[in-house]
C-alpha cells in the first residue's frame, strides 16, 4: 500500500463522512410530533430516515463495484434519492388521504420554491404538517448527499480492503462485506451525529436550525477522521 | 430515577466486561464453546440495555434507536479493527490472543471521541453522556464479537472473516444486536420505568438474538452445538419474557386498582 492511497483512503472517508452529516441536516425529520400529523416532515427518527435511505443508497452503490469514484458516489446518491422520494411520497399520501391534512411548513409563511401561502394552511396549534414541496425538495438534496457519501466511504474502504494483506488469505467476498458493513457504521456515526447537532427534528434547508449546519459538519469530519484511522489500523497499510 | 435502581451500574459493567470476554475466550472449545459464548454475549446486551436506560432517561432529543445504532457502528468498526490489527501489523502479532480485548479497547476510544464529540462540539447537555456512549458502545462490540465467535467457532480474525463477515452475517448482527440493546428501554420506558423490568426485557431480547445466532451457526459450526445454542436460547426467552410479562402485569395492577398513574420522579 502505498502513501497516496492512504491519504485517498483518509480524504474519501473524510468527505464521505461530511457528505452524510450535512446532508442529514436537509432531511424534513419529525420525528412522532410528525407522526401524528402535528409537525411538517416524515414522521419518524434520523436514524429510521438514515437507515433506510442510506442503505438502499449503499446497496446500489455496492452494485457499482470496482466501478470509478465518481460512479459509485453517484450509483448510492441515485438509490438514496429514489429510496426518500418515495418515503416522502408515500407519507405524503398517508397524511394528505388517510389523515386528512394539507401538507403546510411551520418555518416558512411563504414556500421558498411555488411561492404558495403555507401559513392559512397551519392547523392552530401545530408545528405544520405534512411534506410540504420546500420540504421535499430539501430532503432530495440530503439524500443526494448522504447517498454520495455512504457511495464514497464504499468506495475508499472497498478499494482498500480489496488490494489489504490482511484479506489475502480469507474469502473473497470478505473485502465487500467489510466495506458494506464498515461504511453502513461509518454512515450512522455520521447521521446520529447530525442528528443531535439538530435535535433531533428539522424542516429542511430553510428551517432556522439549518444554520447549526458547520457544528454537524466538523462533528461528521472528526468522527470520520477517527474511523478512517481505525479503517487504517483494520487493513493496515504503514 | 437514579434511586431506585436495584443493580450497581458498575456490578453490571463487570458482569458485561468479564462475561462477555470469558465467553469470547471460551468460544474455542468444542461442542459447548458456541453457547458459553452465546451466554457472555447476552452479559454484554444486558449491560449495554442497562446504559442506554441511564443516557437515554436525560432524553436525547432524537429518540432512543439513534444512539444504539450509533454504538453499533462505532462497534463494528473497533471490533474488526481489533480482531483484524494484529494480521496487518506483523509487530503486533504476539497480541493475537489479546485480540477480544484490543476490539473492546479500540471501540471504547471511538466511543469516547464520539461522547466527546457530542459533549464538547454539539453541546449536548446530558453529564453521563461520554461514559454511556463508551459503555454502549463496549456491550455492542462484546455482542458481536461473542456471537460471531460462537458462529466461526472462535475469535482468529481469519474465521470471523470467512464464516461471518464474508457471508453478510455481520450485517445481521449489527442490527439484531442494536435491537436486543436499544429495544428493551425504547419498550419500557415511561413514569413507572423500572431498572429491573426493563432489565428482564433486555435478557428476552438478547435470548432471542441468541436464538437466531443458533440458526446462524448451523452454517458453519455444526449441528449439535448450533442446536445446543437454540435450544437453551429458546428456553432462556421463554423464562425471561414470562418474568417480563409477570413484571409488566405486576406495574399495570398498581394503576388498575388505584386509578391513579404513579408519580413521575425527575
Amino acid at each position: 500500500m502505498e502513501l497516496i492511497s492512504l491519504i485517498t483512503l483518509v480524504i474519501l472517508i473524510v468527505a464521505g463522512g461530511i457528505c452524510i452529516g450535512g446532508g442529514v441536516h436537509f432531511i424534513p425529520v419529525g420525528g412522532a410530533p410528525a407522526a401524528m400529523s402535528t409537525a411538517t416532515g416524515v414522521g419518524t427518527g434520523t436514524a429510521m430516515l438514515a437507515a433506510g435511505a442510506g442503505l438502499t443508497g449503499l446497496i446500489t452503490a455496492a452494485s457499482m463495484t470496482g466501478q470509478a469514484w465518481y460512479l459509485v458516489a453517484l450509483a448510492g446518491a441515485v438509490g438514496a434519492m429514489l429510496m426518500m422520494g418515495i418515503t416522502m411520497l408515500i407519507a405524503n399520501f398517508v397524511y394528505i388521504f388517510g389523515v386528512g391534512i394539507v401538507p403546510a411548513s411551520s418555518k416558512a409563511s411563504i414556500d421558498p420554491i411555488t411561492k404558495l401561502d403555507q401559513d392559512p394552511y397551519k392547523t392552530p396549534g401545530t408545528e405544520g404538517h405534512g411534506v410540504p414541496t420546500v420540504c421535499f425538495v430539501s430532503g432530495i438534496i440530503g439524500a443526494l448527499l448522504g447517498g454520495a457519501g455512504g457511495g464514497l466511504v464504499y468506495f475508499a474502504v472497498d478499494s482498500f480492503a480489496s488490494a489489504s494483506p490482511v484479506l489475502s488469505g480469507v474469502n473473497a467476498t470478505a473485502a465487500a462485506g467489510l466495506a458494506a458493513i464498515v461504511s453502513v457504521g461509518i454512515f450512522f456515526i455520521n447521521s446520529v451525529a447530525a442528528s443531535y447537532n439538530i435535535g433531533g427534528t428539522i424542516e429542511g434547508f430553510h428551517d432556522p436550525k439549518f444554520k447549526r449546519i458547520p457544528k454537524g459538519i466538523l462533528a461528521s469530519a472528526i468522527m470520520s477522521l477517527v474511523a478512517a484511522i481505525f479503517v487504517i489500523l483494520m487493513l493496515g497499510g504503514i | 430515577m437514579a434511586e431506585s435502581n436495584l443493580l450497581n451500574q458498575n456490578n453490571l459493567l463487570i458482569l458485561g466486561i468479564l462475561g462477555g470476554l470469558i465467553g469470547i475466550y471460551l468460544s474455542g472449545i468444542s461442542t459447548i464453546g458456541g453457547l458459553i459464548s452465546c451466554l457472555g454475549g447476552i452479559c454484554a446486551i444486558v449491560w449495554g440495555a442497562d446504559a442506554i436506560r441511564r443516557v437515554a432517561s436525560y432524553g436525547l432529543g432524537t429518540g432512543v434507536p439513534s444512539i444504539g445504532y450509533m454504538s453499533l457502528g462505532i462497534a463494528t468498526v473497533g471490533s474488526i479493527a481489533g480482531l483484524t490489527a494484529v494480521l496487518a501489523f506483523p509487530a503486533l502479532g504476539g497480541l493475537a490472543i489479546a485480540a477480544p480485548i484490543l476490539a473492546l479497547v479500540f471501540t471504547m476510544i471511538i466511543g469516547a471521541c464520539m461522547g466527546l464529540v457530542a459533549v464538547k462540539i454539539i453541546g449536548m447537555k446530558i453529564p453521563i453522556m461520554v461514559r454511556c456512549t463508551v459503555e454502549i458502545a463496549g456491550a455492542a462490540s462484546l455482542s458481536i464479537l461473542a456471537f460471531s465467535s460462537a458462529v466461526a467457532g472462535g475469535f482468529a480474525a481469519a474465521d470471523i472473516l470467512n464464516y461471518v463477515v464474508a457471508p453478510g452475517f455481520i450485517a445481521l448482527f449489527y442490527i439484531m444486536n442494536c435491537m436486543a440493546i436499544q429495544h428493551p428501554y425504547n419498550a419500557c420506558l415511561g413514569p413507572n420505568e423500572e431498572q429491573t423490568r426493563t432489565l428482564k426485557c433486555a435478557a428476552s431480547t438478547a435470548f432471542l438474538a441468541m436464538t437466531i445466532t443458533g440458526i446462524i451457526a448451523l452454517s458453519h459450526a455444526g449441528v449439535v452445538p448450533a442446536l445446543l445454542i437454540v435450544i437453551v436460547g429458546l428456553c432462556g426467552w421463554y423464562v425471561s419474557f414470562k418474568a417480563f410479562l409477570k413484571a409488566s402485569y405486576e406495574a399495570a395492577a398498581s394503576v388498575k386498582w388505584t386509578g391513579l398513574w404513579p408519580k413521575v420522579e425527575e
